[in-house]
């Protein structure tokens, strides 16, 4: 059933296989409840999150800041509605991945930027990095980022296809 | 048909794996601008929302840097006369309170959003969220004309819509010299026992400071 298993050397035993499955269909739920909820917190307050963009000081053009403010947070919504449903799941997934290694690049640039300005710990330094959450420690941030990070990655390897209405979109349906 | 050549499947499964994020890319990209074009929400992708690039950047930046305020302070000062406008204390702020409510010659620009007005604002302050002008510009635009010191705030700190809406207001017309920016803001105005007035403008509902026993001699230095 799941190509990208049978392929490796020793594919694991099916109880192991059906755990990892179901661990990846956690994964998709988790990814794509987060997406949509903090993606629509920010499509419904652009402005908002236009101001946070801003911050990160990469482009002065106001295209491309108008274009990320507007288009990010709704495509973040699309990405995570596919996930909830099992829709082109490794394709969305490694979007997802695509856009969370450089944001949490900046953040951390930010971060250490404000660390060194107010000669505080990495730690200690909290503001709304515009992920939606509102203002937030810098290292929580990074630590829950990186497991985001971890479960694209495990969409990515193929887990997660229970459940899913078109897990490969690409691939022709044999199952119906 | 499927290959038994563990390479040439997984060659393939990265092929897949690829047309599809492009795909999904493409589309999601297509929906994310529909979905802005259809928000009432929705930004408007061509407008500069940033009037004031420059200005937000550094005040950006004394926000951060709590423990030089009075540097931040200064070259934030020097920045705002490059761009025509001058910066208000909140005791000459204070002064023009009590001057705009014997005369119409002061007026108060209220630069937040809607919800944030409509929480508490300076009493009588007129509203221009300039994210959305085309809402409050008849009113407020004649008012300002008419005006001879017109202090423009936001919530203050690294708040930029003061000095974003003050240069939105300059070029729309409004001589700049008339111009004065609150850093302050409705922040300092709240903690310093001014009073505070709810809804809409001139709604007569306001709101006193628990701790505004002694008037208005609470305005910090």
């Amino acid at each position: 059933m799941n190509p990208d298993i049978t392929t490796l050397a020793v594919p694991p035993p099916a109880p192991v296989r059906n755990w990892l499955d179901y661990a990846g269909v956690a994964s998709r739920w988790i990814l794509g409840v987060l997406f949509v909820y903090l993606g629509l917190s920010k499509a419904l307050h652009p402005e908002a999150f236009l101001k946070l963009v801003r911050q990160y000081d990469f482009t002065t053009n106001s295209l491309v800041l108008n274009s990320i403010a507007a288009g990010l947070p709704w495509f973040e919504v699309f990405c995570g509605l596919l996930l909830l449903v099992g829709v082109a799941v490794r394709g969305s997934a490694l979007l997802l991945l695509l856009m969370l290694v450089p944001f949490t690049l900046v953040v951390l640039k930010r971060a250490l930027a404000i660390s060194d300005l107010q000669h505080i710990a990495l730690c200690a330094v909290k503001f709304d990095c515009g992920c939606g959450a509102g203002e937030v420690f810098i290292c929580r941030k990074l630590a829950e980022n990186s497991l985001l990070m971890v479960l694209s990655c495990w969409l990515l390897a193929g887990f997660g296809r229970r459940l899913s209405a078109r897990f490969d979109l690409t691939r022709p349906r044999k199952d119906c | 048909m499927e290959s038994n050549n563990p390479g040439a499947t997984t060659n393939r499964s990265v092929r897949n794996v690829l047309l599809e994020t492009l795909l999904v890319g493409v589309v999601g990209a297509l929906v994310a601008f529909a979905s802005n074009a259809l928000s009432p929400r929705g930004l408007k992708l061509t407008r500069n929302y940033s009037p004031g690039g420059a200005l937000a950047a550094s005040r950006s930046v004394g926000g951060a840097s709590a423990t030089n305020g009075l540097a931040a302070a200064q070259l934030l000062d020097t920045q705002f006369r490059g761009e025509g406008l001058q910066l208000a204390t909140s005791n000459q702020v204070a002064e023009l309170f009590a001057e705009a409510q014997q005369s119409a010659g002061v007026i108060f620009v209220d630069a937040r959003d809607d919800e944030h007005y409509q929480a508490g604002h300076i009493p009588g302050a007129y509203q221009l969220d300039h994210y959305h002008p085309e809402n409050y510009l008849a009113v407020v635009l004649p008012a300002c004309q008419g005006a001879v010191n017109i202090v423009v705030y936001c919530k203050g700190g690294s708040c930029e819509d003061s000095e974003q809406t003050a240069i939105f207001l300059r070029d729309a017309g409004v001589p700049k010299d008339r111009l004065l920016v609150y850093a302050g803001g409705f922040d300092e105005w709240s903690t310093t026992r001014l009073p505070i007035e709810t809804g809409q403008r001139n709604s007569g509902q306001r709101r006193e400071p628990p701790s505004a026993t002694s008037g208005n001699s609470g305005v910090a230095k």
